[in-house]
């Protein structure tokens, strides 16, 4: 099989996969060899999805030996299978990356005879790659479900960044739709990760010469919608992942469905709305100082599809508004919705010259038809809007200018049966 | 209000500025322009020393570097008619320092950072949407079109990331070129440009990243304006990926 058809059979499975990030490691000046890392990332394109294209994501091969009922890959189906050798893939990498079109290689796999021997081949591709090509730039290993420790700290020792995909966000969904991955098979390499990456960083501390393990740390992914749960365990799976685990990234992927099969719901279309809403939501656990229990509870257990969870848990707090501009402190600015992380800080600064302005707000940045609501400026407000959450409510949906017709968001349709 | 004009040259910029804050009363309140030579032009002529601009640009990278920095991306701009705004900027830099960035409700310090944050903006786009052809003889030829004069640094970038390969970076609109060849770096403007042959296995490779790019994304999530707003036509011109593609 030539070169191009393996390159589509392989990277078509592999786009299912959400991260593409090539931030968090920094390797500016390689002594020799070809290729460096910049600590923000940088994207090469953006395909026909409006993704960034920043690595060379691809499968090792997509033989696969599990029959999970989500994956396009399962053994069940009758697609054309690949295996790429490995070195195609340090050949493929190498003529990408001095032509600029990629920032490195993300290299996942489908489960050759057993984790351990796949995860063996992949962790070869990489050694190559560094030690044969010194090659610098960024690489992300997916390690499979199940392999032994050893494997996977020699991927940490030369990939950036590694992940387990915890696929589903339940063990009971595991079970049903992926008989063959165990949690435990999951969770014990993500726990090796962490410590492994904690112990790096504090030897290299006490020595710059020390190894790096990960420097870009860990990430996983989760697929959305092809299960029953609820936003509510999701984000509190993600919240225990990040503050238990240290990850650096959970992924969401709204799911979509390739494959005939009872055990999955039928869905009109992919939850999209739904996954922008649980990223946006995980800004705010990681970046804003929201706790999931301030954003979800038992009795609200999904996140409203018309506001954002920020202006959702606004409009439930109306004792905590309006914000002063310019009194009040960092973190109660982030909680302001229409004001972010960067507007925040350039008020801050901005105040120390001279007190902001309306004016000066909207120059700042801040996203004034959702903030002016909220706030106040020197003491003026800025809307006399009657504080009754429910008249608020339609003001934010409908804007200034009424009569928009606001369209109906797409609904996740659910089997009967499905939600025990 | 006293007029001042310089040469229009960065030097000649930071002459002016040098001259103007050493002997002005209010330095942030005088209008600067660059000399036009008509015969009506009125203004005190602040002729060019690289002496006193080299001097005054260390004296801003020790009290300010964030705004030096500021400053470095201005000048890539290209922007004209600004001079006074940038006057301005750099007083209140010397004053405040690196806070002076922080003072975006002064239209002279948004002007002069928001006008600096866009030619940084698309360097560093260009850090990612530039593209290599191989050429017969193994070396490298990269064409852009950026807004912004960002070949110095974008070649520096590239200087550290692709050191083993000797190759070029062609900016088709200022006729300027950087050239890397076996560890050292050189700039200058070409006055004719002829594009030199292939080498022949590079369309072979091309036809692998387009078939990558086509079967990397995800039929049901198609999102042509997604990608339009990450990735502007006005660039697809030179992008491997974009050749032959017809704008949907």
């Amino acid at each position: 099989m030539e070169t191009l058809d393996k390159l589509q059979i392989l990277s078509g499975a592999a786009r299912y996969d959400a991260s593409c990030a090539s931030s968090g490691s920094r390797r500016e000046r390689p002594s020799c060899g070809t290729g460096n890392t910049s600590q923000g990332g940088i994207c090469h394109s953006w395909s026909d999805d409006g993704r960034c294209i920043s690595l060379l994501k691809i499968l090792l091969s997509n033989d696969c030996i599990y029959d999970c009922a989500y994956c396009v890959n399962r053994c069940s189906n009758p697609v054309p299978r690949a295996s790429f050798t490995a070195r195609e893939v340090v050949s493929l990498t190498m003529e990408f990356y001095r032509r600029n079109y990629i920032e490195g290689l993300f290299l996942s796999s489908a489960v050759m005879q057993s984790p351990d021997a796949t995860m063996e081949r992949m962790v070869r591709v990489a050694e190559m790659l560094c030690t044969g090509e010194r090659f610098g730039g960024y690489i992300h290993l997916k390690i499979i479900p199940g392999s032994s420790s050893e494997l996977v700290r020699r991927a940490g020792r030369c990939a950036d960044r590694i992940s387990v995909n915890i696929e589903l966000p339940s063990q009971e969904s595991l079970k049903r739709l992926a008989p063959q991955k165990g949690k435990q098979a999951i969770l014990e390499p993500m726990a090796l990760i962490g410590k492994e990456i904690g112990h790096s960083l504090v030897e290299r501390k006490q020595s710059r010469k020390a190894p790096r393990f990960a420097p870009a740390g860990q990430s996983t992914q989760m697929i959305i919608g092809a299960s029953p749960e609820s936003d509510f365990q999701i984000l509190r799976l993600s919240e225990g992942l990040y503050r238990k685990m240290n990850l650096r990234r959970v992924y969401y992927s709204a799911f979509v469905p390739v494959n005939q099969d009872n055990r999955l719901p039928a869905l009109a279309s992919p939850p999209l709305l739904r996954e922008h809403r649980l990223y946006q939501a995980d800004w705010l656990l990681r970046f804003y100082g929201f706790s999931v229990s301030e954003i979800l509870s038992d009795d609200a257990p999904n996140l409203d599809e018309s506001f954002d969870p920020k202006t959702a848990w606004a409009l439930r707090h109306p004792e905590f508004f309006p914000v002063e501009i310019n009194r009040s402190d960092y973190a109660t600015l982030l909680r302001v919705p229409g004001i972010g992380v960067l507007s925040a800080r350039r008020i801050i600064a901005a105040r120390r010259f001279s007190p902001v302005t309306p004016e000066g707000l909207k120059k700042i940045g801040v996203v004034m038809k959702r903030a002016k609501y909220f706030i106040t400026c020197s003491g003026q407000p800025f809307e006399k809007v009657d504080p009754q959450p429910a008249l608020l409510r339609s003001r934010l949906l409908i804007g200034d200018g009424a009569g928009e017709v606001v369209p109906e968001p797409p609904r996740q349709l659910l089997l009967p049966g499905l939600i025990a | 209000m006293r007029r001042y004009l310089y040469d229009g040259t960065v030097e000649g910029l930071l002459s002016a500025a040098a001259r103007i804050i050493a002997e002005e009363t209010e330095p942030e309140t005088v209008f600067l322009g660059e000399r036009q030579d008509t015969l009506f032009e009125e203004g005190f002529f602040v002729a060019s020393d690289p002496a006193a601009a080299d001097a005054f640009f260390r004296q801003l990278r020790r009290d300010a570097p964030d705004a030096a920095s500021t400053f470095y991306y201005f000048v890539l701009a290209e922007r004209e008619g600004l001079e006074s705004s940038l006057l301005r900027y750099l007083v209140l830099a010397l004053r405040y320092g690196d806070r002076v960035n922080g003072n975006l409700v002064d239209p002279a310090v948004r002007d002069v950072v928001t006008v600096s944050r866009k030619a940084s903006r698309e360097l560093h786009r260009f850090k990612g949407i530039l593209r290599f052809e191989k050429l017969r003889d193994g070396a490298y030829l990269a064409r852009m079109e950026p807004d912004h004069n960002i070949l110095q640094p974008l070649a520096l970038h590239f200087s550290r990331r692709l050191r083993a390969e000797n190759w070029f970076i062609y900016d088709v609109r200022r006729r300027s070129a950087a050239r890397w060849h076996q560890g050292s770096l050189q700039i200058g403007l070409i006055e004719q440009f002829t594009a030199p042959p292939l080498s022949p296995e590079e369309r072979k490779i091309q036809a692998l990243w387009q078939a990558f790019f086509r079967t990397i994304a995800i039929p049901d999530r198609r999102n042509p304006r997604l990608q339009r707003s990450n990735m502007p036509m006005k660039y697809w011109k030179y992008l491997t990926e974009k050749q032959g593609d017809a704008p949907d």
